[in-house]
């Protein structure tokens, strides 16, 4: 069971994820093991506890590695030269539920209260 | 493309796409292919389907699914009327970047005015 599994409990999110996986192994080469291998970046470090939120971002993922592959896109026109650059890029679209949006927003607000305690 | 050029792009790609839907709607690739005419020859595809995901969410286009010969049907999207006051607000911030930029240029170029400089 991977992680993804675990987080999802409810039925229909386990469905929608059965239908993700299946589109991605329908891809062809070299479309299908780039997804893969973005698909675990984006969990690695986006994945939180919201469902939706993630089976929105890898719907959006696999509908673009489709588009590539249908129309032969050489995965550097469609990435980019920088995979990393692309994957950050893209997950800075699905903020809720991510564990570092919210290690971001717990940042910003220490030092707002670093900063109202300092000025008491 | 120099990655000097990629770096400073990337606080203004969503303008200039917004730009761009503001001559008329489009989908994801002609919009990229757009951007590779003006010069801009190292865009990913990708880059662009984030940015377009991003400005969808925030309710900047609207989307039209539109039937393709083969495969998913493709979005196309166009300019709507919180995009437009985005677009217009871009301008007026390029407009003031620009601005000041020029003229840290031109003293550059003149040299500065007071003794000591940095």
């Amino acid at each position: 069971m991977s992680i993804f599994e675990k987080i999802i409990g409810d039925f229909e999110g386990k469905r929608q994820y059965r239908e993700y996986k299946a589109r991605v192994k329908a891809l062809p080469e070299p479309y299908r093991a780039s997804g893969a291998a973005l698909e675990r970046y984006l969990m690695n470090l986006g994945a939180g506890n919201d469902t939706a939120m993630l089976l929105a971002m890898l719907d959006d993922l696999v509908t673009l590695l489709e588009q590539g592959a249908e129309a032969r896109t050489p995965i550097h026109e469609l990435l980019g030269d920088d995979a990393v650059d692309f994957a950050e890029t893209f997950l800075a679209n699905y903020p809720q539920g991510s564990w570092i949006s919210k290690e971001r927003a717990r940042l910003n607000a220490s030092i707002a209260k670093a900063v109202a305690e300092g000025e008491r | 493309m120099p990655r000097q050029v990629t770096e400073m792009l990337k606080g203004i790609l969503e303008g200039l796409v917004l730009a761009i839907l503001g001559g008329g709607p489009a989908y994801g690739y002609e919009i990229t292919a757009r951007l590779r005419e003006e010069g801009f020859s190292d865009i990913a595809e990708g880059t662009i389907y984030a940015l377009l995901v991003r400005v969808e969410q925030r309710g900047l286009v609207d989307v039209e699914k539109v039937p393709s010969e083969k495969g998913p049907p493709r979005k196309v999207y166009s300019l709507n009327a919180q995009g437009g006051e985005y677009l217009e607000e871009f301008w007026a911030n390029w407009g003031f970047l620009s601005e000041r930029l020029e003229s840290l240029r031109a003293e550059g170029r003149t040299g500065p005015t007071t003794a000591g400089g940095m």
